[in-house]
């Protein structure tokens, strides 16, 4: 009975994800979620509530600024074996913004949902794998590219350099791989936070966490 | 429908049911299982592939050989390149491909294969997307051959379920049969019982039904016993188990009619001689013994086909089909009889009569049994166990038995072929009392003068015991006149109810007054119970005359029944069961004493009867017997 009631629950809640498709910011879940990562989260919460509040009207420039700023000021830079206990943690912005800490992956991410969550278009932004170039050394490194049109040159946002540049200004950045979540939602509905499925990769796993806090 | 077939077919639409359910969800949980597993192929070779294509710096040739070589290696519906304007820079489609599932199948359960997408990329120049799709076709074969296989074991399990449920159906069927065939075993009479089942209802089944098979039992026995205590009851003298007198008699007339049975044969009577005195002196335990051994030796004649029978109280008969020597026989059986019954009692006795049968004679039973009785009467004039065989002509004129005793006793008293016997009674000084005086009847001129018990229970049978009486006491009278020896004489009942009797009887005392004084007459105390109003008139009449009037074998009731002293008793003459070892027993002794005191105090004599030896008769006097009578009185009379 227990798990047809589960199966019951999990159907209405998928169905409720269909209807409410084109997903968009959900502050009330958002809110539930920080509550439950703890103090820090919350103490965030309002900061990151005027943030979304205030993208609205802004043009795309001026949005990736404010996120990009928001982000490489709050979050302090340190490796997933610090903050995580394990060798590569892709954490959500939450979880981000709970710790206050966060490796190359966390800002590129916290950043791109943020901007989702402000109704930046998913084909305007991609996470790109990049080879950076830091003193003599060659370091694996990801960040947020946004790219105007699909043919145009895209603005970086990182938290090596703080300010959000043209990809031919980061010359000590060489792209490797992008993705981003385009197509990824495609097909069946019955995806959610809570389907086992979507916690199959490091990138799905963040996705359904996002989406259960709210950004999507 | 039999209850057998609705279970049975209920269980298998059950079986039916519950597979067809599990091939059901079987079958969706494969193919979403499926459908997830071709998402995330899609997915994960679009991922691939479009990393291997963002390595190319962008070179459209390398990018289509890449694509065309995943999509020649791989199993895939199409692979798309598509610009970021949304225009394919590469496709490839492929056609339907053969599949070993069947159509209608794939129609049924479709398996959607969803696209996977991926970002392609020069640098940082997006170039587009990759999106790549799976064939179904595999998948489709993979359900196909998962649902056969599934199908094929849950129709094995449900075969195996119905085995098993028809095992169960017939293990209830079984004990059911089985009771059926005990309720049906029962109609024709037999009495089956069921082993209990383990089942527990159907064992208390059982259990009810063996009950009532064994209550139904019972009750048919016991009324089968009844029967045959009935049929017995009909056809078998209660006391010896021989048949009895009409059943005797009929297969007897079946013996003599029979043309299977041999033409000749033997009919033998034996009489237990003077049986109510043997009752009386014996008690009716040891008499009951005496005629079951009589009985037992009949029966047992060591002859085939011998039919022993009881005729009545004393009379017992064997038919012999088949063996002629009479006189032989009734030897024998005389003998046997005495051997049998000297164990019992030495002072019984029998006597043995016995008559041959031809074919051909025409006598039926009737006319046999007369003949015979008539030898017996001849072997009861002779000496204890004596046997008498009917010689070659002796049967009287081969008339009616009954009738000719009537007439034979008709023609005896009208000759006057009677006498008198005399046996003493001494008072306490041994003068002789009286003598008592039976009548002797000569049957056949020039014959025995034969004793009453040979021819009294035809007297009796034939209304001719006043006549007879009246004879005795005409007799008396004569003798007493002759000798002037007072004389006793014994009274039927019948005599003295019949009213010629009485009359006859006044005029033969008014006519010889002095003969009167001296006459003393008696009935038996058995006979005047319950005539207690007869008696007292009889001896009104005849006392005044100078007669004395008295019981004989008397004793037995004078306790229970007062109203005896009313009669008017002269004197009371003490049966013999009640005076024998008077010597040896103290008890007799007390009970003569009581009943002397008792008697003597009306006024009546008391006598004794039967005394057979001296010191008896000492002991007697010593209770204050005022007469005594029997062996001993004849013998010391004789002296």
């Amino acid at each position: 009975m227990r798990g047809l009631a589960a199966a019951w629950r999990a159907g209405l809640f998928g169905l409720a994800l269909l209807v409410s498709t084109p997903w968009a910011l959900d502050a009330a879940r958002m809110q539930r979620a920080a509550e439950r990562l703890g103090p820090r989260a919350m103490a965030a919460m309002p900061s990151l509530t005027a943030l979304l509040q205030s993208g609205t009207g802004l043009d795309d420039e001026a949005l990736l600024d404010a996120v990009n700023a928001f982000f490489n000021r709050r979050i302090v830079f340190r490796d997933d074996a610090e903050i995580w206990g394990q060798a590569d943690y892709w954490a959500s912005p939450l979880e981000t913004l709970d710790k206050g800490q966060g490796d190359c992956e966390d800002f590129a991410i916290a950043k791109y949902f943020t901007l989702l969550a402000q109704g930046m278009p998913v084909q305007r932004l991609r996470l790109v794998y990049v080879r950076a170039q830091i003193g003599g050394d060659s370091v694996a490194h990801m960040v947020l590219a946004y790219y105007p049109r699909p043919d145009a040159e895209p603005l970086i946002l990182d938290n090596l350099v703080t300010s959000v540049r043209p990809a031919s200004r980061r010359p000590d950045l060489a792209p490797v791989f992008s993705f981003n979540s385009d197509g990824l939602w495609n097909g069946v509905g019955s995806q959610s936070a809570g389907d086992p499925l979507a916690r199959l990769s490091r990138w799905r796993e963040v996705l359904a966490k996002a989406r259960a806090e709210g950004f999507l | 429908m039999s209850l057998m077939r609705q279970i049975g077919l209920l269980l298998a639409a059950v079986v039916l049911l519950a597979l067809a359910g599990a091939v059901g969800v079987n079958l969706h949980a494969a193919r979403d299982t499926l459908a997830t597993q071709i998402k995330l192929k899609n997915s994960d070779n679009a991922q691939s592939l479009a990393l291997a294509l963002s390595q190319q710096r962008g070179d459209p040739a390398l990018m289509e050989l890449l694509l065309a070589a995943q999509f020649d290696t791989g199993y895939y519906r199409s692979i798309r390149l598509v610009r970021a304007d949304g225009s394919a820079a590469f496709a490839r489609e492929a056609g339907a491909r053969p599949q070993r599932a069947p159509e209608w199948f794939a129609a049924m359960l479709p398996i959607p294969s969803t696209p996977g997408v991926a970002q392609v990329s020069d640098g940082w120049r997006a170039l587009g997307r990759v999106e790549v799709v799976s064939h179904v076709a595999f998948a489709h074969d993979e359900l196909w051959r998962g649902s056969v296989q599934s199908a094929a074991l849950l129709l094995a399990l449900g075969a195996l379920a119905i085995g098993v449920a028809a095992a169960g159906v017939n293990r209830i069927r079984r004990p059911l049969d089985a009771t059926v065939e005990q309720a049906n075993a029962l109609v024709d009479g037999r009495y089956v019982k069921v082993d209990e089942p383990n089942v527990p209802e159907l064992a208390r089944l059982a259990r009810a039904m063996n009950g009532m098979v064994d209550q139904v039992h019972r009750l048919f026995t016991a009324q089968a016993a009844q029967v045959e205590q009935l049929r017995r009851e009909a056809h078998e003298d209660r006391g010896t188990g021989l048949p009895h007198r009409a059943h005797f008699v009929q297969r007897l007339a079946a013996l003599l009619d029979g043309e299977t049975t041999a033409g000749h044969g033997t009919l033998v009577l034996a009489r237990v001689a003077q049986l109510a005195d043997v009752n009386r002196e014996l008690g009716r335990e040891t008499t009951d013994r005496v005629l079951r051994a009589a009985a037992v030796t009949l029966r047992d004649w060591p002859i085939d086909g011998a039919l022993a029978g009881r005729l009545n109280g004393a009379d017992f008969a064997l038919a012999l089909p088949g063996v002629l020597l009479t006189a032989q026989v009734a030897t024998a059986l005389a003998q046997a009889l005495q051997q049998a019954l000297s164990g019992i009692d030495a002072n019984v006795q029998m006597h043995v009569g016995a008559v041959a049968w031809r074919h051909g004679e025409g006598h039926g039973p009737g006319a046999l049994l007369a003949r015979a009785d008539q030898a017996l009467a001849r072997a009861e004039c002779e000496a204890p166990f004596a046997a008498h065989a009917e010689q070659a002509g002796e049967a009287l004129g081969g008339g009616a038995g009954e009738e000719d005793w009537h007439r034979r006793l008709q023609a005896a008293l009208a000759a006057q072929r009677a006498r008198l016997a005399d046996y003493p009674v001494l008072d306490e000084r041994g003068a002789l009392l009286h003598y008592e005086s039976p009548l002797r009847v000569q049957l056949d001129e020039g014959g025995p003068f034969e004793p009453a018990a040979r021819w009294l229970p035809l007297a009796q049978r034939s209304r001719m015991l006043p006549a007879i009486d009246l004879t005795a006491v005409r007799l008396a009278l004569a003798a007493i006149a002759a000798d002037g020896q007072s004389r006793a004489v014994n009274l039927a009942l019948a005599s003295v109810a019949d009213g010629e009797f009485t009359a006859r009887l006044s005029e033969l005392l008014a006519a010889s007054a002095s003969a009167s004084a001296k006459l003393w007459l008696e009935v038996g105390e058995a006979s005047a119970l319950g005539h207690f109003e007869l008696l007292r008139a009889f001896a009104a009449l005849v006392r005044p005359q100078g007669v004395r009037f008295g019981l004989e074998h008397a004793g037995h009731a004078l306790h229970q029944s007062p109203r005896i002293y009313e009669l008017g008793l002269d004197y009371v003459k003490l049966d013999v069961a009640l005076v024998r070892g008077a010597a040896a027993d103290e008890s007799v002794r007390r009970f003569v004493s009581a009943s002397v005191s008792l008697l003597r105090a009306i006024p009546v004599r008391v006598c004794a009867e039967g005394v057979a030896t001296g010191a008896d008769a000492q002991a007697l006097w010593e209770c204050g017997v005022q007469g005594i009578t029997g062996p001993w009185a004849s013998a010391t009379s004789a002296h």
